[in-house]
């Protein structure tokens, strides 16, 4: 079927109804129960919808229902009646809905193909039949409204986690559809390209696009027009923004993390919404009366902030080589004219929780593979117990060094669980027995012992990443480095996740885990190394990085927004629990 | 490092018309066919240098230089082996060498390397999307021609995610070079399964993806890149044809195939 290229506006009827679910049902094929269970839902034009919800609660198959991609393309049992932007969806195939509804997916880049940017915008373009000059002439718009303008040329594959994803929304955009949905636009991003997408999303949203965004981070939330929750299929929240995220406990029962400012306010008892950091300190300074005092420069902040300090036994340990030390390291990588690592040294010593942060590309992971062997330094060196790292064998590295991957998949293929973590304790020949009782401990430290006779292809994503620490666990490292161990992850499995890795802590491995979430640096880390170019910025405690917001901000890392709002009302606190002890405390 | 082989260069051949590129790769293949003679694949050979040369490609060749030491030094000796001609002039165990072996087995290796560069040049001065464009010009289907370009494009991505695998598993202790052939490729287990599972997964959802993106929205789409058959271009499609039948010429009058001396 040949089609010549007709503007969305004459395709769709002119509904003032973006989207029009009625009843909609859908059971993926060979799926126990339905993905989506009876979702009416009605958007008007030019709002924007955020979907919250847990792992599996539907979130994504609604995304895919507003383009057809359900029920055409995924197999299953569709009820309900559908229309979006005018247009039925039933009997409408994908392709002929897109000039409609652009989609920005969460594995984003699947849906970069090209050789370079200007051909990536333009590949939509030529499959709607638009005449080469028309699709000269948006190309330029569409990569300047996503700040990518004089990236014509460049290959996609070279663009940061921001770029790539600002590309594809650039694609969606250069289509001029009706409908955007942006499925988890920000996952993979460090703060700043976080920042920028929702900053890029607000513009949108303010010419008068109609936007679905699904997100985990709610705090980016409240500038959207209307929020529903969905709970294994069924939305069982919705409305505005200040009637939504101002309840934290049906968040937190639908596997959703409330805005951090929001959860201070409920603890409080302070009945209001806050849209920014200036509501809230108006709403609590309200309700307690005005004891705002500038940050105290002298003040040590807080002490300890971590659930899971180590205990007194390692603490007052001898002095030993440390266990990791990194001098003068550096690194560039091949046809790169920028250095991966430059002069870059770190100590790790027993028991520590380190957290290494900055921007993509900033050096993190390459820091992490010098110090597991994966990467020779170019310059300087890295010991490990006082041993060069390249004098020593695999065996004797993992027996130091853990290092798990940020996606787990890219380690398991055994038939089963069990199998899956033993693999490395076989791989270094360890008896039998001992095998099976390492095995058995990991297990249950992970609380998979239940699933031992599973197949983990068939684990959810949280449950396979804790798969993955498992297997890297049982070779009993004293140091564990994650690399963005809580990607991909809902609140629930997040909050598991790092409870996880802080009783690992607690129990005497030392970690080193490289994030971009700052809130998790505030909550779990005690230690803190920001890295910016391939260089280090700063190393020391986490309250003294969160207390230098000049020092953040040049490494585009952002303070969480509860540290930033105690330090408004005078307050040295990091997590929500301190902030709130704390200004019960001035009650 | 980069994970696709164009080099964005301003140079004559990059600006030729994609479709003539790939009528030139197969005048090349043409040429190669006809002749076993290492002395008379040598013009061919030095013709290729010179583009290399001429359109800046020294990079893919220098990361590519075992691929074409490996290629033409294994399949000399592979030949020395099966090519038992000619007045042998050694015996080196199971290696058979007379002027005719080795002239045979060489002008394979030869053979296939020039094979190999022509298709190196090709993906040196042409983005894969020039591919799919030339290919539709020549009358292949957009689908078909879209398929065969998005392969190029994907194979990188599955060796850059394999390489990631092998470092996973090496940090479990996995050694991948233990054992007899059959063990090793055994070893490589680890590695094939999760790259495998990735790509199905990769696969699913790039169609999904590219449906989205209006990919079957029409049978005919347009393409942004727009060539027009130049002076240049015609020039060039005839000096390669006259290289392919100057070949073609070669076999005919018996000077490409090797003597039994």
């Amino acid at each position: 079927m040949s089609r010549t290229w007709q503007a969305p506006d004459a395709l769709a009827a002119q509904s003032p109804l973006a989207i029009s679910l009625e009843a909609v049902s859908f059971t993926y094929r060979d799926a126990a129960s339905p993905a989506l269970r009876n979702v009416s839902l009605r958007l008007e034009r030019g709002q924007t919808l955020a979907v919250l919800g847990h792992s599996g609660a539907g979130k994504s198959t609604l995304a895919k229902t507003l383009n057809a991609i359900v029920p055409t393309f995924e197999e299953g049992c569709f009820t309900g009646v559908g229309q979006v932007c005018g247009r039925m969806l039933a009997g409408t195939r994908v392709a002929e809905i897109a000039p409609l509804v652009a989609m920005v997916f969460q594995d984003f880049e699947a849906q970069l193909f090209s050789t370079n940017v200007a051909h990536e915008v333009a590949f939509g373009l030529e499959q709607l039949g638009l005449p080469p000059r028309e699709i000269a002439a948006r190309i330029e718009p569409a990569l300047a409204a996503v700040g990518l303008r004089g990236f014509q040329t460049r290959d996609p594959t070279s663009l940061s986690g921001g770029e790539k994803q600002r590309l594809a929304i650039a694609c969606a955009l250069a289509l001029r559809p009706q409908l955007i949905v942006l499925d988890e636009p920000t996952t993979d991003l460090d703060p700043q390209g976080r920042a920028e997408v929702f900053c890029l999303i607000s513009q949108l949203r303010d010419q008068g696009l109609t936007l679905v965004v699904i997100e985990h981070e709610t705090e980016e939330l409240r500038h959207c027009d209307r929020v529903i929750v969905l709970d294994h299929g069924e939305i069982v929240a919705d409305g505005p923004p200040a009637r939504i995220l101002t309840q934290v406990q049906m968040l937190e029962k639908c596997g959703v993390r409330p805005p951090g400012i929001n959860q201070v306010l409920a603890e409080l008892g302070i009945e209001g919404y806050a849209r920014d950091l200036d509501q809230a300190q108006a709403l609590i300074e309200a309700s307690m009366g005005s004891q705002v005092r500038p940050p105290d420069p002298a003040s040590p902040g807080p002490s300890s902030h971590s659930r899971f300090a180590p205990n007194e036994n390692q603490q007052n340990r001898p002095v030993i080589a440390p266990l990791v030390r990194v001098e003068g390291l550096g690194h560039i990588y091949p046809e790169s004219a920028m250095p991966a690592l430059d002069e870059v040294d770190l100590t790790v010593e027993d028991g520590e929780f380190v957290a290494i942060v900055g921007q993509n590309g900033s050096g993190k992971t390459s820091l992490a593979k010098h110090i597991v062997g994966l990467l020779r330094p170019q310059r300087g060196r890295v010991l490990l117990a006082g041993n060069p790292v390249e004098a020593l064998t695999a065996a004797q590295i993992a027996a130091r060094v853990g290092y798990v991957f940020q996606n787990p998949d890219h380690q398991i293929f055994a038939a089963t669980v069990e199998d899956e973590v033993a693999f490395g304790p076989r791989n270094f020949g360890l008896d039998p027995k001992e095998v099976d009782a390492r095995c058995e401990k990991v297990l249950q430290a992970v609380g998979l012992d239940h699933l031992r006779k599973c197949d983990p292809f068939l684990l959810g994503r949280g449950e396979r990443q804790r798969l993955a620490v498992a297997s890297v666990l049982v070779l009993a490292p004293k140091v564990l480095i994650l690399d963005e161990p809580t990607t991909g992850l809902d609140y629930p499995h997040l909050l598991r996740m790092m409870n996880l890795i802080g009783e690992l802590n607690a129990a005497g491995t030392a970690i080193i885990i490289i994030t971009h979430t700052p809130w998790l640096v505030a909550n779990y880390a005690r230690r803190a190394v920001l890295m910016s170019q391939g260089r280090k910025l700063f190393d020391g405690g986490v309250a003294e990085l969160l207390a230098q917001p000049e020092l953040l901000e040049a490494a585009a890392f952002r303070l969480p927004e509860v540290a930033a709002l105690g330090r408004r009302l005078g307050i040295n606190a990091l997590t929500i629990a301190e902030l709130v002890r704390a200004l019960r405390g001035a009650r | 490092m980069p994970i696709y082989l164009y080099l964005d260069r301003k140079t004559f051949i990059h600006r030729l018309h994609p479709a003539v590129k790939i009528v030139g790769i197969f005048a090349v293949f043409w040429s190669v066919y006809w002749v076993d003679q290492p002395l008379a694949l040598l013009p061919l050979g030095l013709i290729l240098l010179g583009v290399v040369h001429f359109t800046d490609a020294w990079p893919n060749f220098y990361r590519l230089r075992w691929l074409f030491i490996i290629v033409i030094f294994a399949t000399t000796l592979t030949w020395m082996l099966f090519y038992r001609q000619g007045r042998p002039l050694a015996y080196l165990g199971p290696l058979y060498l007379s002027r005719a072996s080795l002239e045979f087995g060489f002008g394979r290796g030869l053979k296939l390397a020039e094979l190999l560069a022509t298709s190196v040049l090709f993906l040196s001065t042409t983005k894969v999307e020039e591919f799919a464009t030339g290919l539709a010009k020549l009358g292949v289907p957009y689908r078909i021609s879209f398929a065969i370009t998005l392969s190029f494009r994907l194979v990188p991505l599955f060796i850059d995610a394999a390489l990631v695998v092998v470092q996973a598993q090496a940090l479990r202790g996995h050694e991948f070079n233990r054992g007899g052939p059959v063990a090793r490729v055994r070893r490589y287990l680890p590695v094939t399964i999760p790259v495998f599972m990735g790509a199905l997964r990769k696969a699913n959802n790039m169609a999904m993806a590219l449906e989205a993106r209006g990919f079957g929205y029409s049978a005919n789409p347009t393409s942004y890149l727009q060539y027009r058959l130049r002076a240049a271009d015609v020039g060039t499609l005839v000096l390669v044809l006259l290289i392919a039948l100057a070949y073609f010429g070669i076999y005919l009058s018996g000077y490409g195939t090797i003597g039994l001396a």
